[in-house]
């Protein structure tokens, strides 16, 4: 960083010293001889890969570029910006020579934009054709190179450039691909093998690729050969399926219509890649129709593992562990002869189980169908997603944490169930388990759900039914062992700290989340997503007081009625996005007020601050006002805004050039320069602001 | 949800969110408002009624150097301004990278290449610049009276830093504001714009 930043002084003294550069014809390097020429960040070289060709027999050679460090060269297609190199040759007659080809490139990320290209060094290849008519002896070969070669800066260049070979009879040309060049050769991308296919689905605003080569891949980049037809700097989602490879990559908003073929290169990694061509089909595909193993390295194997036992430690926790406590008593106090029925009982508490866990699971694989339909999804990229999340394990957290019992509540209602006698009861038992394990899930079960949510639906189902086997075992095996029910320990305190102590990673959680939220919308007008922070903090503490309604007034149908309105008014808070404003208010200067005084245009200067409450008010309710907003534009006012939330000498200045000294404070200059500046009342209202632009803006 | 999956969606989220798309022909220019050179606030909604042509620059970038050191730029700004289009050169360059200049340098160096550009807007924080989806220097986009981006794109079709390649380039930029002025469509509506990237902020 100090390296870039001292080039980047040095380049701005030059130029500041030397004024603009006179002269910006770029130097030619090399004579046009054999060898490397040494140009500015890069050697350019002409190689080739035997010294001698037979008339009528082809010669690789190449041009071989080797770059300083974090200087790059581009692909065919150099992405948002950048220019491929190329070369323009001078052959003797008889020698033709073939097209440049390209390596396999890599991505270069620049910021909000993409390139393609090469670091360090990089070699394209070029097959010479020499006809049999040429008479044997030596040649020379001519070429002239220009490149574009960047880090942050780009420096176009230029070589001259020579080859000498030889031509003789029974000269063997084919030699082993060695050096730069041989390197470049087992490197250019290859067309596909014949029993792998790869097809394109056009959609909306994805352009899926799927590859199938008979083995499954994890890693894949797609690289395209036509400018402006996908996002070059998206991040392309890539699924391992059974047999291959799926990138979904999203299509460049100048796409108006699918194009009727996609040619680009598959990328499996540095050594491995595929040039296809494939017709675009138009069709969408929902996402995780793969399978497996997902970006984090989360394995199906590991989900499934960690579910079974994440199910068992819930039996630990103080939701479930009195039923499993109770229901074990019983089971030491049956007598001997009903063994067997027990063992029954057992296996239907886990069915009990395991059908409860499959209808969530349904329920949750039908929201994201309907979500991917409705454009949503379980991604973070949606605000909506990450302020239900978190609204979501913040009511959680309360629970554990102790301000009310969500369990108490649901076994009341699933306890009458339970008491039934027989096989009926034992598998509302297993109901009631998931139901009140469910509020306990979230914090051991995070990684296993979240891996679940993304993947296809057998998937979903298999770490799901992990979980309910994990959290069925326990009693499952004591009712094969009563005798084991003495081991376990009585219930008691400890239950309780273990189950507020789950409550501290689900907090931290949301903490995160928050800030997320807030990222999501810092990129708009500056103090944006503070304001969307504190919406969705104003929402969090509703569902607080939602919670502690349903902790004062437990088990009860009313207060459960008044907690979820109250959680439904909650998560419409920061989900309610009004239209926003039109007018764009600029930041106070002198300069900026002079230059539009200056320009006869009326000014309208609103001194606020953050910490100004009235300031926030009056420009919530009146400035932002449709009449307000209708009289700013039709008069061309130019509106700067004077933020005081730090403090500033130039506004406190002009504060008290209008004998004022803090906020809020509203003036209007009018369009001529010489009227004297309108000082508006603190407290505004639309009749005061509309009164006075007609006044002033005559 | 692991961590790790989270973070990086949340890496992925500050780093990249902020689209560089090109703003589409045939839709609406987004609003916006930037300082020039000479400290006056423009705003795009205030040329409304007029045709505007928005150009980023960079003095530094040879692509930029090819159009500016030849006196092209500055023909087809006197050309344009002349016939009442409203040109606004746009500097996005972050402090601290190429082509970053203080508003007393831009209008030096505006005077040493004779250019004539209605207003040279200095947009160091690059709010303008992603805001349009500019990519590289120089990236044209030409608005017309109602608000709507008839061409975005390259200037010309020569993606080269010589000079000599400026005779018989197709100049799109005069194209697509002739075709305009005389009400008809813009033929070539949208090219991969040339030269050096925009120098955002990191």
């Amino acid at each position: 960083m100090k390296i870039r930043r001292f080039n980047t002084i040095l380049i701005l003294v030059c130029a500041a010293l030397f004024g603009v550069p006179a002269n910006a014809q770029i130097q030619v390097v090399g004579d046009g001889g054999p060898g490397p020429a040494k140009a500015q960040h890069l050697t350019a070289e002409l190689v080739s890969l035997a010294p001698s060709v037979a008339p009528g027999g082809t010669l690789q050679v190449g041009l071989a570029l080797t770059l300083e460090d974090h200087w790059h060269v581009y692909w065919i297609n150099a992405g948002d910006s950048g220019e491929p190199p190329k070369i323009t040759w001078t052959l003797p007659a008889g020698i033709t020579a073939g097209p440049m080809q390209f390596p396999i490139p890599s991505r270069l990320p620049l910021g909000p934009l993409m390139d393609f290209g090469y670091e360090s060094s990089v070699a394209f290849p070029v097959k010479l054709n020499v006809a049999k008519t040429v008479k044997p002896g030596p040649i020379h070969l001519d070429a002239k190179v220009n490149w574009l070669v960047c880090r942050e800066v780009c420096i176009p260049g230029k070589a001259h450039l020579g080859l000498n070979f030889t031509v003789a009879h029974g000269a063997n040309s084919s030699a082993q691909p060695v050096g730069a060049l041989g390197a470049a050769l087992n490197l250019i991308p290859v067309p596909l093998p014949q029993n792998a296919k790869v097809n394109v689905t056009g959609g909306k605003s994805d352009l899926v690729v799927t590859l199938s080569t008979g083995r499954s891949e994890t890693k894949a980049e797609f690289y395209p050969f036509d400018q402006e037809q996908i996002d070059n700097a998206a991040t392309q989602t890539v699924e391992a399926t059974p047999n291959g490879v799926r990138i979904r990559v999203r299509r460049a908003p100048e796409l108006t219509k699918l194009p009727a073929q996609l040619h680009g290169l598959i990328k499996l990694s540095d050594k491995e890649a595929y040039d296809v061509t494939a017709a675009v089909t138009p069709g969408e595909v929902a996402l995780g129709t793969g399978t497996g193993k997902d970006a984090s390295g989360v394995t199906t194997i590991t989900a499934i593992g960690l579910a079974f036992v994440g199910g068992i430690i819930l039996n630990l926790m103080p939701c479930v562990f009195p039923v499993l406590f109770l229901k074990g008593l019983a089971l030491v106090q049956s007598s001997g002869e009903e063994r067997s029925r027990l063992r029954s009982h057992g296996l239907i508490y886990t069915l009990g189980i395991l059908v409860s866990f499959w209808i969530i699971v349904a329920v949750l694989l039908g929201l994201r169908a309907g979500g991917s339909q409705a454009g949503w999804g379980f991604q973070l990229q949606s605000p909506v997603f990450i302020a239900v999340l978190a609204a979501g394990l913040f009511f959680f957290a309360l629970s554990l944490a102790g301000q009310f019992d969500l369990g108490l509540s649901l076994t009341s209602v699933g306890g009458g169930l339970a008491q039934k006698q027989g096989y009926t009861g034992s598998f509302f038992t297993g109901v009631l388990a998931t139901i009140v394990a469910t509020p306990c899930t979230a914090p051991l079960m995070g990684a296993a759900i979240g891996f679940a949510l993304a993947q296809p639906a057998g998937i979903t189902f298999a770490v799901f039914t992990a979980l309910g086997l994990g959290l069925a075992t326990p009693y499952l095996l004591l009712s094969f062992q009563p005798a084991w029910t003495r081991v376990l320990p009585r219930p008691g305190a400890w239950m309780e700290v273990l189950k507020q102590l789950t409550a501290v990673p689900l907090f931290a959680t949301v903490i995160w989340l928050v800030w997320v939220y807030g990222r999501l919308y810092s990129s708009g007008a500056s103090g944006q997503g503070v304001d969307h922070v504190g919406l969705l903090l104003l929402c969090l503490l509703m569902l607080a007081i939602a919670g502690w309604v349903l902790g004062k007034w437990p088990a009860r149908w009313t207060s459960t009625i008044a907690a979820v309105l109250l959680a439904v008014v909650a998560i419409a808070i920061p989900l309610y996005q009004p239209k926003d404003t039109t007018l764009v208010w600029a930041p106070y200067s002198q300069q900026a007020l002079d230059g539009a005084r200056t320009a006869g245009h009326p000014v309208f200067i609103d001194f606020t601050a953050a910490w100004c409450l009235s300031c926030q008010v009056n420009e919530r309710i009146v400035l932002k006002s449709a009449e307000v907003q209708e009289q700013f534009s039709k008069n061309k006012v130019t509106l700067l805004r004077a933020d005081w939330t730090q403090y500033d000498p130039e506004i406190t200045k002009q504060l008290a050039l209008i004998n004022r000294s803090g906020v809020p404070t509203y003036v209007i200059y009018p369009g001529s320069p010489s009227a004297a500046a309108d000082v508006l009342p603190e407290l505004l209202t639309k009749d005061i602001v509309l009164t006075a632009l007609k006044k002033d803006v005559k | 949800m692991t961590h790790r999956k989270l973070l990086s969606f949340a890496l992925f989220l500050t780093i990249c969110w902020v689209p560089a798309r090109a703003v589409v022909p045939g839709t609406a220019a987004p609003d916006f408002s930037g300082t020039d050179s000479n400290g006056i606030l423009h705003m795009l909604s205030q040329y409304r009624g007029k045709f505007v042509v928005l150009e980023w620059a960079n003095r530094g970038c040879p692509y930029d150097q090819k159009h500016y050191l030849s006196g092209n730029m500055a023909a087809l700004q006197r050309e344009w301004t002349g016939k009442g289009v409203i040109w606004l050169s746009i500097i996005s360059s972050a402090p601290g990278e190429q082509g970053n200049v203080t508003a007393a340098e831009e209008n030096k160096y505006l005077k040493e290449v004779k250019a004539a550009p209605t207003a040279a807007i200095l947009d160091p924080s690059g709010t303008i610049g992603r805001l349009y989806g500019a990519k590289t220097t120089p990236h044209m986009f030409v608005i017309d009276p109602k608000g709507i981006v008839v061409y975005q794109g390259a200037i010309d079709d020569k993606p080269t830093t010589d000079q000599a390649d400026l005779k018989g380039a197709r100049n799109y930029l005069t194209e697509s504001l002739t075709a305009a002025m005389a009400g008809k469509a813009v033929a070539v509506a949208s090219t991969r714009p040339y030269g050096c990237s925009v120098k955002y902020r990191d």
